[in-house]
């Protein structure tokens, strides 16, 4: 029982974190408004909003390079639709006009026509002073393009914190081992490497499939992505390494050796290169992509994404234990 | 061995799988639908059935170990 | 080895010819040259009996073989890297240099072939050890040389299209700092791989 607590610690984790990151609703927020493209005159405006709460005589407007064009009439059709008919004057400034439905804002709703030197100030901005509910509620940020998905950061994420984990641990019983040469350590290295592949090999296709619902693409050319398959390609290496060495203790010694060395490069490139240039990645975080911190509310993310990161290294190493103890045994039986 | 061949075998087919340009409606339905919780569905599926898989293999493993055992 | 890149870059040549292109002119050249490094230096510690190493062992501290033989290896891959631009630019056409910062390539060529030398060295001795020759070899250097090969690729591209010293020069000092630690690494690490 007392050296069990860490398990049950992980299986707790996971069932918080998890529950919290299935069950949280997103935000509420305006996922679509068409037509796309305003010219002065009338025009009727659809908006579709995702968990909003569209109510009768709620407030509507446009914007355009802060001016407020205010509509004519609302309809409300549900309580995530409404119909917007406003009267576009003509002289707008910028070529892009926001939409605001309740406070929420769908930016560069509108391409807009007809610009000019500025139109006069609608008399219906944003309320000042306005305390809305849905802000206090613990919700997830509602991003156009990932909507209900941002989810995946609960569960993907955490995979190749839990690799980097486990061959860190592979890395520090090889140094230990090549100190004292002893095949224990080398068991606990490997060990850690079957089940890190384990995670990188999740960590891949989650990646592939949320990389399909948000980019359109299994796979791009992304330093990230680079990085996880070199990942994959190093620990392959490794154990041909040690597929392909008979000796026991030579194999240890040299497999201890390749998996410092690369690991020490892999790091360097993981963590160093992505600085170096950071240009082109999709990934959040990355050169001029904003990460995951600059959300509004980023902290009920996290609050939900370390616990969620800690569940799952602890499982990592759980099942690491089972491994390492599995090999233990295969070896007393071979004696 | 088995599952260094496996990995070995499916990392082309990860970096090849961009090479087809439309998708099929039925994916994109799948994926993208409801707001795209599928997506999160499809991703803790794959993680259940991979450690599922995991644990199996593990299970046999020992389940050889317990036979040469007995057989000793 | 001057034979092998001369026949790769002639094989080029016939296989495409014209190439005007500074992104696949790029592309190509660094190709032919991690080949080239492959072949080279996979002989490093091949061809080194047990009879050789025991002698070599009991006469030098390992720490300074392994130094020296990364030291040679990349004299050799910044003479073989030179060599091989040389033909190059010889059968394949200059078109593509025409925006080029020449000397940031020239030296974003050397810095290349010191990081694929360093690199692989300890690869080769471990592969040596392993008593497995070039396959092992390509299998355990190839995801360690794709970062190094990421960076040069990107820095040489920049200096082929002209970009200015102070935007590639954080490349070229990333490139650096890989060699310095990949060589210290192999410092460290090698008397352990010597010991037997």
């Amino acid at each position: 029982m007392k050296h069990w607590w860490w398990k049950f610690l992980a299986i707790a984790l996971l069932l918080v974190a998890s529950i919290a990151a299935l069950r949280v609703p997103l935000s509420p927020a305006l996922v679509h408004v068409s037509p796309s493209r305003i010219a002065p005159g009338e025009v009727t405006i659809e908006v579709t909003g995702y968990n909003t709460r569209f109510t009768d005589g709620m407030q509507a407007y446009l914007v355009n390079d802060s001016q407020y064009v205010c509509p004519v009439r609302v309809d409300v059709i549900d309580a995530s639709h409404a119909r917007i008919i406003a009267e576009v004057p003509a002289g707008m400034r910028a070529s892009m006009t926001d939409l605001v439905v309740q406070g929420l804002t769908y930016p560069g709703a509108f391409f807009t026509e007809g610009l000019g030197e500025g139109i006069e100030r609608g008399a219906c901005g944003p309320r000042a002073n306005k305390l809305d509910p849905s802000g206090l509620a613990f919700t997830f940020p509602n991003r156009s393009i990932l909507y209900e998905s941002i989810r995946n950061l609960h569960f993907h994420v955490p995979m190749w914190f839990t690799m980097i984990a486990l061959m860190g641990l592979s890395v520090w019983h090889s140094i230990k081992g090549l100190g004292d040469g002893s095949l224990d350590r080398d068991r606990k290295a490997v060990s850690a490497v079957h089940v890190g592949l384990l995670f990188c090999g999740l960590g891949l296709v989650t990646g592939a499939l949320w990389a399909r619902a948000t980019w359109g693409a299994f796979w791009t050319n992304d330093v990230k992505l680079n990085g996880a398959a070199v990942t994959a390609l190093i620990y392959l290496a490794y154990l041909v390494l040690r597929g392909s060495v008979a000796d026991a203790h030579k194999r240890a010694r040299l497999a201890a050796i390749y998996n410092i060395f690369a690991f020490m490069l892999l790091v360097l490139f993981l963590f160093v290169v992505p600085r170096l240039n950071a240009i082109d990645s999709l990934h959040p975080g990355n050169g001029g992509n904003s990460g995951f911190n600059d959300l509004d509310l980023d902290n009920r993310l996290r609050v939900v994404f370390y616990p969620a990161v800690a569940g799952w290294v602890l499982l990592g190493l759980w099942l690491y234990d089972l491994r390492e103890r599995t090999a233990r045994l295969a070896e007393q039986l071979d004696r | 061995m088995k599952k260094t061949l496996l990995l070995a075998l499916l990392m082309p087919g990860v970096l090849l799988a961009n090479a087809q340009d439309a998708a099929p409606s039925w994916l994109e339905n799948s994926l993208y639908g409801n707001g795209k919780i599928n997506a999160v569905i499809a991703v803790i599926a794959v993680i259940l059935l991979g450690i599922g898989g995991w644990l199996y293999r593990q299970d046999r493993r020992l389940k050889r170990l317990e036979d040469a055992q007995r057989k000793a | 080895m001057l034979l092998y890149v001369v026949s790769a870059v002639y094989v080029c040549y016939l296989a495409v010819k014209g190439l005007s292109l500074p992104a696949t002119w790029n592309a190509l050249y660094w190709i032919i040259l991690l080949f080239a490094a492959f072949n080279a230096l996979s002989r490093s510690f091949q061809r080194e009996d047990g009879g050789r190493q025991l002698y070599l062992y009991t006469l030098v501290d390992p720490r300074s073989v392994v130094v020296a033989r990364s030291v040679y290896n990349a004299l050799t891959m910044v003479v073989l890297s030179l060599l091989s631009l040389l033909f190059y630019t010889l059968f394949l056409g200059t078109e593509a240099l025409e925006q080029a910062a020449i000397g940031q390539f020239v030296l974003s060529v050397m810095l290349g072939g010191i990081g694929f030398a360093a690199v692989l060295t300890l690869i080769a001795a471990i592969a040596a050890r392993a008593g497995n020759g070039l396959g092992l070899m390509a299998i355990l250097g190839f995801p360690l040389v794709l970062p190094m090969l990421l960076a040069v690729l990107r820095a040489s591209k920049l200096a082929l299209d002209g970009v200015a010293w102070s935007v590639t020069s954080t490349y070229f000092g990333g490139l650096v700092l890989l060699d310095i630690i990949t060589v210290t690494l192999a410092w460290l690490l090698f008397p352990y791989l010597w010991r037997d």
